[in-house]
Parts: structure tokens; sequence; C-alpha cells
């Protein structure tokens, strides 16, 4: 763990006034506009005809080998910052240079790997530092100068603390000095992230029409710190207009060997490759690299042989390793790859890829149209109803999700991007960022790290102008809705034609073929039965005129009207496929559609030796109940409402209190008119025992023979004082305190679920918002206070972690809310602590603070303005009872 | 170096301790959820360490009287009165960043979001096995230091007694802790991936009070070759 935020955290030197004086360093580069924005056609720069033969991928270019090997070699301290010794030293530099431009290295990537402005600090600016490192390359007499972007150091949200913007601002200074400075191309090296490496990329090209190269750094799992694959970087970049994309650092060349030839399967630009010198060992206090020139160049020989146009070296590599890639590149000719060209989206963790003729399920559920219970989670900003979409969706077999955040009332675009971002969280699948407003689109899928698809464009004008060239500008595959002005057309004759004319306009944007998906628009068959003949023969004659471009379909429209709909859509779905349908929109939940998309696969060949499908099919009948195919055991037992006959097996050897709940529950069908005062000891005794499987069936019991008030006021708020008697009697500790919480939530959920169809609501107890404070990411303990509270009946918004006081606020008077409890459990962000009360006074004169958090103690809390200290999650139950009542 | 570690248990009683245990019984129900937050960390966890080493140059006060040690070849610089104490008398130290990985993190945020007992368990399971990542570690120094016939006293990290956390940026550059094993850090010194350890280890010309003594019960057996390859412990 980090040690500022073990539980001894406040050692004996901070004192309270310290504490508060500390300063953070905050990053704020200006913000300046960019030349080639989206729209804008932007020029490649490229400084000869041999590099642009290289680009074309038809010539090898070589690159240097390590410099910060070079500079420790010659002396330089172990974490000094090398970039300064451009300033300091630049003879040194350029000596360095210069050995590599001898050993035969066409391009010498100049020393600003670290060079953002906080890394930098007050020695110099990005600027003069970027002026010298391009100098001391030049003076080397290289052919090419390569402009050096390294990580910035800091992690991106929502890991990190740096939001995407900021990254971004960092990465475009650099851009702006180095292209002042004269370089001739930018090799953006040794990404983890696929959010930072985009942030860099877009930076390069919106600031500089020079070429970029982009390489990332995988472990030997083959994926970066963060879990990308090669797969998923390569068809992110080259989406996103990379001129070339590859792999550096990390390993040595025998295992980038691998890695490398999974980049080449899918970069539709040239691929670089630069290994460590193998993997540094400690020699005495010496770190050495322990690959020879010889092994490394015969390792590097296969990767040209894989299609690998662009060599170098990274960490350990020397002039030796340099001279030995020239002197092998000569007997070498370059390598012809094929490439793939299936329909390919990718998440920052995976790629999902259909060959011609695969189906794709795209999931829909993630959309307010016509759902109460989404938009009632879009209004009131608690997502777990979202999050819990996306896991079934993801559990039932959807290869893409839809997200769509469309309502009048709310921020969409704030809104989308926030559920995008825990999204990721519990899913890796890919997006498919769905919205009406161009701008809100824009604000998506510039920060998503990924390739996602937009839905959609359409035949419009004005559509096609807006939404098209941004498709184009952030690489993402884009669906074109056949609507134009006049509405959409009944025949399959008028669909294609506004088909074609979307495509003519991607053509001008250089939109790849497999990255457009046309939708035939599903109509009524109720309203007009010749409609579903003419989107069929729709998709047809778009597959069959336009090759190359893949067909989309929201089918459940086509049984608007009509009784027992599902059957009518998964017939249609099948005729769909049948029409060359290559994605589905549809509820993956319905069992009845994905069974017709996973017989459809064996049928069409996809499901290669009808594998899944026997694996999954083979006792299923028209008899049994549904099973989803595969599964996530920490969902599954939460809320499927599974029969009382069939409790986990766990249940039964649990304890006294267990076994008689097991006893009722189990014989639940025979005992259908115990007593419910029977039911409600047994609720009492699980949510003690901290056990939430049962809680569902005991209190629908509960509220059969009483009422819900009775199962509220009588069974579970007494149950849940009494746990927090015993809690802060020391009798439970934490986690039975927070499993309690669990089996009481249990409860509260039904009672929920049951009120939906009466006509009385719950009332709230009051409001309280919840953050963990601006800086500070550690939200264990303001998850375990938002759970008790919600439990206690408070409505909470949970403002998340690392929260800036005026979005705080900002809810807090929206909701006229009158408590408020922030977290901090690093001595670093009690200040802004101390900042965000200080502007809820000033905003929100009526609301209470209470703070807690490992670095907070009741003097803290009174020195930072608070009303209340809680020393845990059950004090700030009673705070908040005192304050809210 | 860069050395890869196995880990294939951690202590019960120290994740107990982290949950706040104080004898409580442990209910069945429990028992099954921390084991199996111990078998999702191990699954998850990359343990991982960067190691060097470094001759020490001289320790030395600033000019408001605040000791600093210098290292030799390295622009780290250990300032403050713990630290100085930590070293009297060391000729090297080993200076270590470990980490288990940024899944662990991302398993940890996915948690916050659908199972807040699940992400108590499993932070707390974490942080035991990234202190046994760092046992790990610290067994490399303790090897490298009992080959040529020294000492070693314990680990000792920024943050603790007036160590500074700004020794962090030039503690994870001289180990290159970013390239090597993803370890960011932020404006607060906080470092990313969370479960990270950064450690600063004397070595001594002579035993000290808190150089192993014994194999039995130490917490470095499960990580030590020494015996394996050199027929001796680090006591011996």
């Amino acid at each position: 763990m980090n040690k500022p935020a073990s539980h001894d955290a406040i050692t004996p030197h901070d004192s309270a006034s310290s504490l508060l004086s500390t300063t953070q360093v905050s990053v704020s580069p200006a913000v300046s506009t960019p030349r080639f924005p989206a729209g804008t056609r932007r020029p490649l720069r490229i400084k000869d005809d041999h590099l642009r033969r290289v680009l074309e991928g038809k010539d090898f270019l070589v690159f240097d080998g390590a410099m910060g090997t070079q500079l420790q070699a010659h002396g330089m301290p172990a974490g000094a910052i090398p970039e300064l010794l451009c300033l300091s030293n630049p003879d040194l530099v350029t000596a360095i240079h210069r050995s590599y431009v001898e050993a035969g290295s066409e391009v010498v990537t100049c020393n600003s790997f670290g060079a953002s402005a906080p890394k930098l600090g007050d020695a110099c600016t990005v600027d003069e530092l970027f002026l010298a490192a391009v100098r001391c390359a030049q003076a080397s007499g290289a052919r090419y100068v390569a402009a050096d972007i390294g990580p910035t150091g800091s992690l991106l949200e929502p890991m990190g603390p740096l939001s995407f913007d900021d990254a971004y601002e960092l990465f475009a200074e650099q851009v702006r000095a180095a292209d002042a400075a004269g370089a001739d191309l930018f090799i953006i090296e040794t990404m983890a992230d696929l959010a930072e490496a985009k942030a860099a990329l877009l930076a390069a090209r919106e600031y500089s029409d020079l070429p970029v190269f982009v390489t990332m750094t995988f472990d030997a799992d083959g994926r970066t710190f963060l879990g990308t694959t090669p797969e998923a970087a390569t068809v992110t970049l080259c989406a996103l207009g990379a001129d070339a994309v590859g792999i550096n650092c990390s390993l040595g060349p025998s295992d980038v060997l691998p890695l490398i030839q999974r980049v080449c399967a899918w970069a539709d630009c040239p691929v670089i490759a630069q290994a460590n010198a193998g993997l540094p060992h400690t020699h005495d206090q010496d770190t050495v690299y322990d690959v020879s020139p010889a092994d490394y160049v015969a390792a590097i020989e296969a990767m040209v042989d894989a299609g690998v146009t662009i060599v170098g070296g990274c960490c350990g590599t020397t002039p030796d390793y340099i001279a030995a890639e020239v002197s092998m590149l000569t007997k070498k000719n370059v390598h012809k790859r094929v490439v793939q060209d299936n329909f390919v989206v990718a998440s920052s963790q995976e790629i999902v890829s259909l060959r011609d003729g695969d189906i794709g399920v795209i999931g829909e559920r993630i959309n307010p149209t016509g759902k109460r219970r989404m938009k009632e989670a879009l209004q009131s900003g608690n997502y777990d109803y979202i999050l819990s979409l996306a896991i079934e969706q993801t559990q039932a077999g959807a290869q893409i999700l839809d997200v769509n955040a469309g309502l009048p009332e709310i921020n969409e675009a704030e809104i989308l991007q926030h559920i995008i971002s825990d999204l990721q969280a519990v899913t890796s699948l890919p997006l498919q960022i769905d919205s009406a407003v161009p701008a809100v689109i824009e604000q998506a899928i510039r920060r998503y790290p990924g390739k996602p698809i937009i839905n959609s464009t359409n035949g419009r004008d004005d559509v096609l102008r807006a939404v098209v060239p941004l498709a184009a500008h952030y690489g993402c595959a884009l669906v074109g809705l056949t609507i134009d002005e006049e509405g959409i057309p009944t025949t399959a004759e008028g669909r294609l034609s506004i088909a074609k004319k979307i495509v003519q306009e991607c053509d001008k944007w250089d939109i790849a073929r497999h990255d457009i998906i046309i939708d035939c628009l599903a109509m009524a068959a109720s309203t007009d039965q010749h409609a579903p003949r003419a989107i069929l023969d729709g998709i047809r004659l778009v597959k069959q005129e336009l090759p190359g471009v893949r067909c989309v379909l929201g089918v459940s429209n086509i049984s608007f009207g009509l009784p027992f709909r599902p059957l009518v859509n998964a017939t249609f779905l099948a005729a769909a496929c049948a029409a060359g349908l290559d994605l589905c929109i549809i509820n993956p939940a319905q069992q009845r559609m994905m069974d017709v998309v996973h017989s459809w696969r064996v049928l069409s060949g996809e499901d290669s030796n009808a594998q899944y499908y026997v694996e999954n099919y083979a006792s299923r009948t028209d008899a049994v109940k549904r099973q989803l195919p595969t599964g996530d055991s920490s969902h599954a037992s939460t809320s499927t409402g599974e029969l009382p006959g069939a409790l986990p097996a766990e249940m039964s050897s649990t304890g006294d209190a267990a076994t008689k709940a097991h006893a009722i529950v189990g014989t639940a069908a025979a005992e259908a008119q115990a007593k419910a005062d029977d039911a409600a000891t047994e609720a009492h005794a699980m949510v003690l025992a901290g056990r939430k499987e049962p809680m569902d069936a005991l209190i629908r019991h509960i509220i059969e023979q009483h009422d819900t008030m009775f199962a509220i006021n009588h069974v579970l708020i007494p149950a849940l004082d009494e746990v927090g008697r015993r809690f802060e009697k020391g009798v439970f500790f934490l986690p039975q305190l927070m499993a309690s919480a669990e089996a009481a939530k249990a409860g509260f959920d039904t009672i929920r679920l049951l009120q939906k169809d009466s006509t009385s609501q719950l009332s709230s107890k009051g409001s309280i918002a919840l953050c963990t404070v601006k800086g500070d990411i550690h939200d264990i303990g303001k998850n375990i206070v938002r759970m008790l509270l919600e439990n206690y009946g408070y409505t909470v918004f949970d403002l998340g972690r690392d929260c800036e006081p005026e979005r705080l606020c900002d809810t807090v008077v929206q909701h006229h809310i009158e408590l408020v409890g922030l977290s901090a459990l690093m001595t670093a962000t009690v200040p802004a602590m101390a900042e965000t009360i200080e502007l809820l006074r000033a905003r929100a004169p009526w609301c209470k603070i209470v703070v807690g958090g490992a670095v907070l103690n009741p003097e803290y809390a009174q020195m930072v303005g608070a009303d209340f200290y809680a020393k845990d999650a059950n004090e700030a139950a009673h705070i908040a009872a005192e304050v809210l009542g | 170096m860069v050395e890869d570690f196995t880990i294939e248990s951690v202590d019960q009683e120290e994740v107990l301790r982290y949950l706040g245990h104080h004898g409580q019984s442990i209910p069945q129900s429990l028992q099954q959820r921390l084991d199996k937050a111990f078998e999702d960390c191990k699954r998850l966890a990359r343990p991982r360490a960067s190691i060097r080493f470094f001759d020490i140059e001289k320790h030395d006060q600033e000019a408001d009287g605040t000791p600093i040690v210098y290292l030799k070849d390295s622009s780290l610089e250990l300032r403050g009165t713990s630290i100085d104490t930590h070293l009297q008398g060391a000729c090297q130290v080993g200076v270590f960043a470990t980490t288990i990985g940024m899944a662990v993190d991302q398993e940890l945020r996915k948690l916050a979001l659908t199972n807040q007992l699940g992400e108590l368990l499993f932070d707390a399971t974490a942080n035991a096995m990234v202190e046994r990542s760092a046992d790990a570690a610290e067994t490399r120094i303790v090897e490298y230091a009992a080959k040529k016939n020294l000492y070693t006293n314990y680990r000792f990290s920024p943050g603790y007694g007036d160590l500074p956390m700004e020794t962090q940026p030039a503690l994870l550059a001289a180990l290159d802790a970013q390239r090597r094993l993803g370890i960011t850090l932020a404006s607060t010194m906080l470092m990313s991936p969370i479960k990270s350890v950064t450690a600063i280890i004397g070595i001594f010309d002579t035993p000290q009070p808190s150089s192993h003594a014994s194999c039995a019960n130490c917490f470095c057996a499960a990580f030590c070759n020494l015996r394996a390859r050199t027929g001796r412990t680090c006591y011996e």
C-alpha cells in the first residue's frame, strides 16, 4: 500500500497546521487552439522521398538505440533528470546521437522523453528543452530528428488523478515546442495507457502536420501495465491516424516477437519495433542487459520477416546493436503483410472483430427511451442500475454495448462521460456511443480509450456534415441510418440510395468501408406488411452494391403493435441474418434472441464445428427454464429471483440462524401459511448473520402477512440498530457490519421492487451528498458510509472520489442537500477538504458537514471547519439521524 | 534488477488486523468471502520489484541543520533525522520499489461500484499481498548483503518518521520504476498502482539488532535462495 494511506498515516512530525499548509502542485496547462481539429483537412509534411516511401511501407527505416543507458555509462547519476543534459551538457548528448548515426541510424530520437512541464519544474520551460534537444540531435548529422514524447508520469483518470484534457494539454505543449524547434517527426513511446497514448497522438495530429509514430510497451503476459492488448492498441491507434505503430521497451526481442506479430496482423500502417537488450540484471552495483547484439538482431530479423519495417532499440541497446541491424537489413526486402479487413472495434482491453458473414451482438439496454428505471437512474445520478445492465448484458453474450444518456432535462454530455467511465470498470466490451447531438458524441469519443462505434449519422445533409468528420478524425466505426430529409423510404432501393449518399460522404473523409455500418431501419409490420420485405431486401442490396460496408439493425421495432413481440423479433432476426446482417442491436438477456444468434452461427459456419452450440445447448429443451450459457458467480446470486428450493449450497451449513432460515425458505411451498412472525424473526437473524441470500423470500413473506412499513420499521431498521450496537461494543467488526448492511439492502431492494407495482412510494428521510475530496482516490470508507446511510432510508448523492468542490456545491445547491460527508485519507488532501468546506459555506450556508477518513480526528475536523467528525460509518449514521431525523 | 515473485499465501491474521478485527468469531460466510478475496488477489496480482544498491557517500547537514544522506552515483538525497539514524554506520543501501500491479487497482474500482464488502476484503488482502512482495524484495537485499558478508537492518519508507514523501520522485526515477514496474506518481506523491511500496534498507559491516538471526519465523524464508545457492544463511 502507499505508505501515507496506511493506518498510521500521520507521523509524529506532522502537526495540524503543517497539514493545512501543504501545498498541492496542480497541473493546469494553458489551453490554446488546435491547428487541425475535427472537420479540417490535415496535410502531412514529409521531409523527403525516402521517408514518404517508409510511410507507404516500401522502405525500411532505422532508428537509434537507448539514450538513458548511454548517459548512465557516461556518468549520469541515477535518479537525475536526463533531459536537462540537453541544456547542461549538449556536447555529451550530441556525441551519443552521433555514435548512433555512425552506426547507421537514419533517425535519432531527441533526448526529450520526460520533458513535460511538471517533470521539468523550474529547471527550464518545455520550449527551451525541446529547442535544445532538437539542436543536439540535429548537430549529430542525422537524416531525421524524431521528437520524443514519453508518458506524463501521472496516471490518467479514472484510475489516476490526471484528466484526459490536462494530459492532452501537456502533450500539446510538447508538440508545439518540438514542431517549432524543427523536428522531422514524432515518436510517442513507452505508453502503457491507451488513453494517454490517444491524448498524445491527438495532440500531435491536432497541433502539427508532421508524421507521428506511436509505440506502446507490453509485459510478458501480452498486455500493457493497464491491460491493453497489442490488438486493442493497434486497432485504436491506426484508426486515429498514427503513421506507424508498434512496440518498445519492457521486454527482450524474443519476447517482443510474438507480440509484434499480433500488431502486424492488424496494422494498416508501417510497424515499428524497439525492444530492450533483454532484461536488466544487477552485476555488482551496475545494471547490465543480457542479450548480445548478435542474438538481438536474430530476433529482429524474424520481426522483419513478420512485416516490421521500422527498427531501432530501447533500454540497454548501444550503437553495436544498431550496426548489427543495419547490416542485417541490407540483405532483406520489405515483407508484404496481409492486414485483416474485418469489422473491428476496441475497448482499452480488447478488440471485437467480425469476419465477413459473422453476426455480432450489440446490447441495447443502456438507453432511457421508454424505460422508467433507466430514466430515474440518469436523473438521480445513481448509476448502479446502469452498471448492472452492463454486467448482465456482458454475461448474456453482448459483444458491444450501446450507451445512450439522451434525456432532455439532464446534462447529456457530462453524464454520458461519467457513465462511460464507470462502465469501463465493470465490462471490457467496446462501446457504441449513442446520441443525437454531435457535440455530445465528440466529447465522448474524444476521451474514449479505444475505437468505439458512433450511433449515428443519417442521410440528412446537415447530420452527415456534422458527424462523418468526427468519425474520421477520431477513428470510429459509424452507423448510418437510411433516413433523410424525406423520412424513411418505403422501398429497398430508396434505402440503398441513402446508404450510397452516406458512403459517398465517408469516402470523402477516407473512412474505410468496413467502418461504415448501414442501418436499414426496421419499421412496424403491423402498420405496413410490406415493410419487413423492404428492410430485408435493403440489407441485401446494400451488401451487394456497396461491397465492404456492414449492416446493423435494431430489430424490435418490427413487432410494434403485435402481441407476443419476442417471437416476431426472433423470426425477423433470423431472416435478417440470412439477408446478410452483420450486427444486431438487441436485448441479449432475452433468451429467444440469443438462441437465434447462437443457432444462426451454426448455420453460417461462424461457430466452427458447432462447438459453442453443442457445449451450451446439448441439454436444452423447450421445457426447461432459462439458463445463461455463461455467468460470473459474483453476480449470479444477488437479484435473479431464485426459486426457494434453489438457494446456494453454502446456506445449509452456516450456523444456527442460517439453518433455521434454510428450513423456512427451503420448504416455503409447503409452509405458505407459516406465521409471518417467524419470517420476521428469521429476517432479523439473517441481517445479524450478514446473509443476504434468503432476504428476498423472507421479506416477500413478511409483506404478504403484514405490510411494507412493518418490514421496514419492525424488521430491518431494528436489525440494523442491533448491528450498530454490536459494532459499537466490538462484538462485530467492520466486515460483519457491512455484511449485515448488505443483507438489509437486499431486503430493501425487494421492498422497492414490490413497490413498483403499488401506488405508495417509500419516502426518503432526507438527502446526503458524499464524496472523497479533490486529489484523494481512496473511496472504501466513503462507500461503506453510503451503504449504511442508504439502508437507513436517506437519499445519497454519491459524487465519487477526487471530487471538484464546484461539482459538489452544484449538486448540494441544486437539490438543497442538508448534510454533506467528506472523506480524506491522505495528509496531502486535507487542505482540499478545507477548501471544499469553505466553498460549501459560501454557496450552501444551510448545509451541515461531517468529515471522516484515516488522517482525520476531531481536532482536524474542527480546524478544517466541519460541523462533525465521524470516526466510522456507524457514527456517520448517528450524525445523519441527528441532523436529518 | 527487476524480479517477479510468486506469493503463495498471506497471513490471515494480518488481513484481519487491517480489517479492524479484535478476536470476534468469523462467520463461515465471511471466511468464504475472505478466501475468495485471496484467490482473486492471487490471480490478479503481479508481484514485482526493481532493486538497486548504492554506496553511501556521506552523512551531512543542510543549512537548517536537517541531516541528509548522500548516495554515490545517484541524485537521490535522503533527508531527515529518521533516515540519518536508520543509516548510521551503514556502508551501502539497498533501495527497492515493489508493486502487485494495476489489475489490482482495476478490480478495486470494479468492486467499489458493485460490491463494497468485497472491495473492503480485497483491499485488505491486497495490502497483505504487497507487504509480502516487499518481504520478497527485502530478501533479495539480504541475500546480496550476505554474499558480501554484510548485514542488513530493516526497510524504511518515505513518509516514515521525517523522511519526506518528496523523496519518491528521485527514488522511483533511480529505480526506473515507471518503465519497469508501471509505477506513476501523482502530485500528492501517491503511487499508482495503489498497492506499491518503496523502501530503503541499510547494509552494514556488522550484524544489526534487527538483522535476521534465524530462519525459523523469518518472513524472508519463503523467498530466500541463500542456503540453496551458497549453502549458508545470512546470519552464519
